[in-house]
């Protein structure tokens, strides 16, 4: 029954086909050029596969990766504001390399007073300074902070070479390791903590003057190994302060000896449990690790507010062990408030657990620990069952930082605890991307320091999804007249405007992070809502997951590149990509199309001019064809609206009675309407076109072009549309799902849109 | 206390692995000339944080935007403070610029300033010195279109003015 259609269709094109002919004989003659197609495969972009990395995106046959085990004693002085410790590194080399030396990471160095970084940043002399900011800038010292490395061992005693470069220290080893052995070697070290509020950092203390109290949120504490691996050799680029971390996996032993009135928390299990908490602490922990839906309070703040009357100068050691982990953080003080959940993941139950201070309330008691707990559910359906014990969120302000099983999160009331939604969302999407950390790049291990976006963009994706359960699992979370959690990251809509912005400030996603203008939208917005859509609207929410989370368990416990992604989600789910990455992934081009032309066209037998010519061109007969006249033309008569073409025609007529059975005759449409669309593409991406086409009996049709559709012509390309109704408009993108940052070319006939001046003046004075 | 290097340190790490936290100071201001409206028609975007911060030290330590309740006394001080740090030249005259209201779109606050009865814009000077009293590092961008002319600057405090000639 589609036959009708396409015989006439195709006299149709026939004609599109001779004018393009027409058109070139006209042209100079041309350059030759190289393959700039937007589907060109990415051969020249990804290495060649490897025994190491396979083409499939998984983990190669001879895939290897290093081991670092620490055993590490930590002593804090409450006091000075100052962490000494002692470590020893057990270092395994499982590559097929002989290694003469290991690089060693120091990255508090990017705190020490010789610090190269604040070198990188332009800055400027303005005509005017808060006092302030002139004193601290102008006359003060500064902060003293960096390693003080004491000495660097053998297991035998002896020192060992050494040389730092900035944040970088090269040890060298008594003799080259071979593929398959072990080194063990000792750090003995001590830094003066700073004050991460006023100085800002990831890590460090936040002072409290009312008490004369810190909170300590501990990180990039000690001398940590680099990663060695394939790609990169050894990834010992230096720490310049914003690009983060590449860490190797391993086992950690840790003893942290504290004022013996703090509580602490951290990477790992506290294998010492009986000898820290107190009769009570232990009691309200067991209840804890039955309750799955309201968190228990380990150490409330009646006790706190208690506590803090008196500091105790004595000291308690924790300690912790932590298995498979590429990192270790802790945080702790005599101000923090304790509480923990259950939650079951899979067939086992992990704790999820936050630490505040009395001024983080009542917003923390009410929303951190159900907030983490609603995370592990949805990143586990997302990717793969959360393998560790617990997470934890640590209230710290101004922050928002991830570490294995740890994180440090913002969002606090003011003094009366009163909060604005802002401050409530803030909290809650902020807790919800830290614990989502977990699983990238704590878990599925990505270089940080080589692609931000790698593990940014990823989490700031399944944190959108996160966020959405979350508003469905707690509506009560949710505020008044809301009945979705208002995620900011993630939807199309929200990024066209970086997207559409000026060139000048605007890298592509593949550059490494410390290079990147715009950090948030380019590693955390615009790839996390390019895999919103490539789930939503490109692949379908079925395709896309499979791969995804073929991708976290492919490389769960390992260190995949960029490549290995885009390898698998392609590998698992038979949709061919390369365009997708190309464009939006390597370029900064943006998505724009719209409707250039539509026109409309009746079909009758009697012929018409261009009609006759082609007939006579081609030696056919004019009478069995039948003619396309353009609405409105010279050509056009009204009588045409009317005419039923298979009954005036007679060639037609027989074609049908020659091919079809009643039966099939009867079932055939006899479309009257014909349209010709031109969709032009200003912008540089292809995507699939996705139009809604509305008829004048008030009905609509969805019509989804694959991007394909623009793999001959970039610029423009048509449609022939028949139908048996009238359209009345016709409207790309109408949902806002493709991030399409000009709305305006996207309807026809064209609607004269207001803009954002004119509808905010109007809604004023209304 | 230790003494911090705040503007040393605030430069050097001015970006964090947040969420949340946008990792550099700036504005834009968007100014359109309708010539049929003889309106000049100025956008200003501007982090809701930034402002805030702003706000609170300069007027009330109790601001805090977007939070559901009435602001009209902070429009008050968001019109008090805009027209005070923008400056706009036209013809080599100092216009008036009306202040018409703000709204909120995701973590920006969107002011909307307007300079009426314009017949024709012949030359074109603006200062822009917005946030440039909190923040050293703050970076003001204009972007213009007039007279089917488009042009961007990126204005700092040591270079506050942009110039246009037609």
């Amino acid at each position: 029954m589609n036959n009708i259609k396409y015989y006439v269709l195709s006299a149709f094109f026939v004609t599109v086909g001779v004018f393009a002919q027409q058109d070139q004989e006209k042209k100079e003659p041309q350059q030759g050029h190289t393959n700039q197609n937007k589907f060109k495969q990415l051969y020249d972009e990804f290495s060649t596969p490897n025994m190491y990395r396979a083409a499939s995106g998984a983990p190669g046959v001879a895939y290897y990766q290093q081991q670092a085990d620490y055993k590490m004693d930590l002593v804090l002085d409450d006091v000075n504001a100052k962490l000494s410790g002692f470590e020893t590194i057990t270092y395994t080399n499982n590559s097929p390399d002989v290694l003469k030396y290991l690089w060693v990471q120091l990255d508090q160095n990017v705190r020490a007073k010789n610090s190269q970084s604040p070198l990188i940043e332009g800055s400027g002399v303005g005509p005017v300074s808060q006092v302030s900011t002139y004193a601290n800038t102008y006359m003060a010292e500064g902060f003293d902070g960096g390693f003080n490395i004491e000495q660097v061992k053998g297991t035998n005693g002896k020192p060992l070479k050494h040389t730092i470069n900035r944040t970088m220290m090269r040890v060298e080893m008594p003799k080259p390791l071979a593929s398959g052995e072990k080194f063990s070697f000792s750090i003995k070290w001590w830094y003066n903590i700073n004050d991460h509020v006023n100085g800002r950092g990831r890590s460090g203390y936040e002072y409290f003057k009312e008490d004369d109290n810190r909170a300590y949120v501990i990180a990039q504490f000690y001398p940590r190994m680099a990663v060695y691996n394939d790609v990169e050799g050894w990834q010992n680029s230096q720490f310049w302060g914003r690009d983060e971390f590449a860490l190797p996996f391993g086992n950690f032993q840790v003893n942290i000896t504290v004022p013996e009135d703090h509580i602490l928390d951290g990477t790992g299990k506290l294998t010492n449990r009986k000898e820290v908490f107190s009769k009570d602490m232990m009691k309200r922990y067991e209840k804890a690790k039955k309750s799955y839906t309201e968190p228990v309070v380990i150490v409330t703040q009646d006790e706190v507010v208690e506590k803090i009357k008196t500091k105790s100068s004595k000291t308690k050691t924790w300690k912790l062990y932590a298995e498979n982990v590429r990192d270790f953080g802790f945080a702790t003080s005599r101000r923090y408030i304790w509480d923990m959940m259950a939650v079951k993941i899979g067939n086992k139950d992990v704790m999820a657990v936050s630490m505040y201070g009395k001024e983080g309330n009542p917003l923390w008691e009410d929303w951190s620990t159900k907030a983490v707990a609603s995370t592990l559910k949805s990143y586990s359906r997302m990717t793969f069952d959360y393998p560790y014990h617990k997470a934890i969120s640590v209230h710290a302000k101004q922050q928002g930082m991830e570490y294995p099983m740890i994180c440090w999160n913002y969002g606090r009331p003011d003094k009366e605890g009163n909060y604005s939604d802002r401050t409530k969302f803030g909290m809650m999407s902020v807790i919800i991307h830290e614990v989502g950390h977990n699983f990238f790049p704590m878990i599925v291990n990505s270089d940080e320091r080589q692609w931000t976006w790698m593990d940014e963009g990823l989490n700031t994706f399944v944190q959108y999804v996160a966020e959405q359960d979350f508003g469905k699992w707690y509506p009560a979370a949710l505020s008044e007249g809301q009945s979705s959690y208002p995620s900011r990251r993630g939807p199309a809509k929200n990024i066209t405007r970086y997207m559409g912005g000026d060139q000048d400030y605007i890298a592509p996603i593949m550059t490494k992070g410390l290079n990147t203008y715009q950090f948030g939208n380019n590693a955390y917005g615009k790839p996390g809502t390019a895999l919103n859509i490539l789930r939503e609207t490109v692949m379908g929410p079925e395709l896309f997951d499979y791969a995804f989370r073929e991708y976290s368990q492919r490389w769960m416990f390992k260190h995949p590149t960029p490549e290995d992604f885009f390898r698998t989600m392609e590998d698992a789910s038979a949709f061919d990509l390369d365009w997708y990455w190309r464009g939006w992934f390597y370029t900064t081009d943006y998505v724009d199309i719209g409707i250039k032309d539509v026109k409309k066209f009746y079909v009758t037998t009697k012929p018409n001019k261009a009609g006759s010519d082609i007939a006579k061109r081609y030696s056919l007969d004019e009478k069995e064809l039948v003619y396309f006249v353009e609405d409105g033309s010279d050509e056009y008569t009204a009588g045409m609206k009317s005419e039923s073409i298979s009954e005036k025609s007679t060639p037609l007529k027989e074609y049908l009675m020659d091919n079809f059975s009643a039966q099939e005759r009867a079932k055939m449409k006899e479309p009257k309407y014909f349209y010709s669309i031109t969709f032009n593409k200003p912008g540089g991406l292809v995507m699939p076109i996705i139009v809604e086409y509305t008829y004048a009996d008030g009905t609509n049709k969805m019509e989804t072009y694959p991007a394909q559709i623009w793999r001959l012509n970039d610029k423009e390309v048509s449609k022939a549309i028949s139908s048996d109704k009238e359209i009345v408009s016709i409207t790309v993108d109408p949902k806002l799902e493709t991030a399409d940052v000009d709305a305006s070319n996207n309807s026809w006939p064209k609607e004269v849109k207001q803009g954002d001046f004119d509808k905010f003046k109007n809604k004023v004075k209304n | 206390m230790k003494i911090i290097k705040t503007l040393l340190v605030l430069t050097v790490i001015i970006s964090f692995a947040f969420v949340c936290v946008h990792k550099y100071y700036v504005s834009i201001t968007k100014i359109e000339y309708v010539k049929e409206q003889k309106s000049v028609q100025i956008i200003t975007r501007i982090f809701i944080d930034d402002f805030e911060k702003l706000l609170k030290e300069r007027y009330d330590d109790k601001i805090i935007l977007a939070s559901n309740l009435d602001e009209t006394q902070i429009d008050n001080h968001i019109k008090k403070y805009l027209l005070s740090r923008l400056n706009i030249n036209i013809n080599g005259k100092e216009s008036v610029i009306k202040f018409i209201g703000k709204e909120y779109d995701g973590d920006v606050v969107q002011c909307y300033l307007e300079i009426e009865a314009v017949e024709n814009i012949k030359s074109f000077t603006i200062k822009n010195s917005v946030l440039y009293d909190m923040f050293t590092e703050q970076k003001n961008i204009v972007r213009t279109d007039i007279n089917s002319k488009h042009k961007s600057f990126i204005l700092i405090p040591e270079n506050d003015k942009g110039m246009l000639n037609f």
